[in-house]
């Protein structure tokens, strides 16, 4: 049987074609590895390109703090899908950040082998399914559950605070929304805190357990500190997918643009206000441009997000080390 | 690794990188009729209002010319619109009129059959026995959608002691049937409609049904249920006290479909919110397309009862096809 000839050349190639070939592949590879990023400056320039008609009418200031939304008048005012898209995103963040670093701590501190075998692929199924079958769920399961129970309970034992008073009869609200998305965004955080808490290395729980802490100390007093900015990462990736959500937001969440004054109110998040009307976009004059001005608007802050994310990962690497 | 297999790996690289884009730049050609046997592909989106007809129209067609496709979705008339301006689909169904600034982008349109918008709500609603008995007046449809002042269900009823509120429903994505029903509400437009904005009309509709104090409205198609007849399990569609009587007569109470079509046809429904639906295409319609919509409005009009619409009038239908010839 023949040796692998691979580390000598071939006879009649020279050693040039060889460090040609080299370097050739390393910059091939280079230019590929540039396409995702050209893809997104090439987004960011198309959206902002479409957008300009609106711009050259209407100051930004306006477009953004105004709060009147009747297109066919030629009323373009953002505030209340920017104020709607953050009071959903706000909502699913204090409903998902607890129970899902709470979660991940159970998994990385508590959890025998065998439970932590059975939980992580069970949360990796919630992450794979569909956005439109939880927009479905929350429509059949949600929005029935908040419309006779949780709405009217909170509304009469917490009603005097007016987050939880609502004139909306119906369970189409900030608040079915945020819990969907929290369902939705619960894997996302659960994933990359596990991943983060079992960076923090072992010697520092032996340590801490070894001077007579209880798990418990030892988890407030040493992991999550060692932790924090990795935590942090996770749940600010967590909230740049809830802000982008669109399918599963715009079925539960009411579609009504105003600004909410309540958890029980509706809200239009601006995905949603894309995603309905994008159809109309060309029988109204500037609603493509006002619609790209919103996905413009809507990418920047979600690149914004998982830019400091990907930051504060970088942190949390550097200090476990 | 030998010399061969790396040249190998190299050129299936480039060509995985290459052809991609090469298919990616050659859009797909109309398709023509080949002189003899019609045949390729129709691509067509938008009005939920159409979507029935035209799967109907296009078995019937597929029937008559074997090698001619069909590719059918909906999503609201108003994407429907920017598909076929956009020239991502043959032909658009939209369930309103046309707008100037369309027609200026290059839409062409023709009116190719008939339905209507009918108000609808839940089958357990407080005061349905006086809404049934006594219909609802444009007025009043319009101080529920439009200005907000009739807020409860006795206020509709004239039974003030009935203080349920009325929860309105919308149609959240841009689509005809919400514009038609708001052009009948004072010309009005679609973003004047107040109430919780649902997408689609299975989806307004589903809403209804499980909302006893629901309001919305729906499309023929939508609000009766094809096989029997009768309104979707749920639904009661109301009387539109059209001469404003303060009585629902018994050709304005629409309990089946029949009803509601033969009400449609002999202009005793107002229209608006009945109306003609239209197909859109990018200027006019040639080769595959315009085959289909000359089919559709001849010989296809044999299937529009059946299918649950109402023809257009013979004169409406002869000026569609001098546009469209």
């Amino acid at each position: 049987m023949d040796r692998d000839t691979s580390l000598r050349p071939p006879p009649d190639r020279t050693m040039l074609t060889r460090g040609t070939t080299d370097r050739l592949a390393g910059r091939f590879f280079w230019l590929i590895a540039l396409l995702p990023i050209a893809l997104i400056l090439v987004i960011i320039v198309t959206l902002g390109w479409r957008a300009r008609s609106i711009l050259d009418v209407k100051p930004l200031g306006e477009l953004l703090t105004g709060e009147v939304w009747k297109p066919t008048s030629g009323q373009f005012g953002f505030a209340p899908f920017i104020v709607g898209t953050v009071w959903v995103t706000l909502t699913t963040m204090i409903i998902a950040v607890p129970v899902c670093v709470l979660c991940a701590l159970y998994l990385s501190e508590y959890a025998g082998p065998r439970l932590r075998g059975a939980m992580k692929p069970l949360l990796d199924i919630l992450a794979a399914i569909p956005s439109v079958i939880y927009g479905v769920w929350g429509l059949l399961a949600i929005v029935p559950v908040v419309q006779s129970g949780i709405a009217p309970a909170l509304k009469q034992l917490l009603g005097f605070i007016p987050l939880f008073n609502s004139k909306n009869p119906t369970g189409f609200s900030v608040f079915s929304a945020g819990l969907v998305l929290a369902i939705m965004v619960t894997p996302v955080i659960v994933a990359v805190t596990y991943e983060v808490l079992q960076t923090v290395p072992h010697g520092l729980r032996e340590a801490s357990l070894a001077m007579g802490a209880t798990r418990w100390q030892t988890i407030t007093h040493v992991v999550l500190p060692k932790a924090l900015p990795g935590v942090i990462a996770a749940i600010v990736l967590g909230f740049s997918r809830a802000f982008g959500e669109t399918i599963a937001v715009m079925m539960v969440v009411g579609n009504v643009p105003q600004m909410p004054r309540s958890i029980f109110d509706a809200a239009y998040p601006l995905p949603a206000l894309i995603a309905n009307n994008y159809g109309e976009m060309m029988s109204i004059p500037l609603y493509d441009a006002a619609l790209m001005g919103a996905a413009l608007i809507l990418l920047l802050v979600v690149l914004g997000f998982n830019l400091l994310a990907v930051l504060a990962l970088r942190q949390a690497a550097r200090r476990a080390l | 690794m030998p010399q061969q297999i790396r040249r190998w790996i190299a050129i299936l690289m480039g060509a995985a990188l290459v052809v991609p884009l090469l298919a990616a730049c050659g859009g797909q050609p109309a398709a023509q009729p080949q002189g003899g046997e019609p045949q390729g592909t129709i691509t067509a989106s938008g009005a939920f209002a159409l979507y029935p007809m035209m799967v109907k129209w296009g078995e019937e067609y597929q029937k008559l010319h074997p090698g001619v496709q069909f590719d059918i979705s909906a999503g609201g008339a108003g994407k429907g619109m920017t598909d076929a301006l956009g020239g991502q689909v043959d032909m658009g169904m939209v369930s309103r009129e046309i707008k100037p600034e369309e027609e200026k982008q290059g839409a062409y349109w023709v009116s190719v059959v008939k339905d209507a918008v009918f108000p609808a709500v839940n089958e357990k609603n407080p005061v349905l026995n006086e809404l049934l008995s006594q219909g609802v007046s444009r007025e009043q449809f319009i101080d529920i959608f439009i200005t907000g002042k009739i807020k409860t269900w006795g206020e509709v009823a004239g039974r003030p002691e009935i203080a349920d509120a009325i929860h309105v429903y919308t149609r959240s994505d841009a689509a005809g049937a919400p514009e038609t029903w708001a052009k009948y509400l004072g010309n009005k437009k679609q973003e004047d409609l107040l109430g919780i904005g649902v997408f689609g009309d299975p989806g307004i509709a589903e809403a209804v049904a499980k909302d006893p104090l629901g309001i919305g409205y729906n499309n023929l198609g939508y609000a009766f249920d094809a096989a029997s007849g009768k309104p979707v399990t749920g639904l009661v569609v109301l009387p539109v006290d059209a001469n404003d009587s303060g009585q629902a007569e018994t050709d304005e109470v629409l309990d089946t479909k029949a009803k509601a079509m033969q009400a449609v046809a002999s202009g005793k429904y107002p229209s608006p919110p009945a109306r003609a639906l239209n197909l859109v295409t990018k200027g006019k319609p040639s080769g595959l397309a315009q085959d289909f919509i000359v089919w559709a409005m001849t010989d296809g009009q044999k299937f529009v009862d059946s299918a649950g619409y109402i023809p257009l009038t013979p004169d409406l239908l002869n000026e569609g096809l001098q546009k469209v010839k």
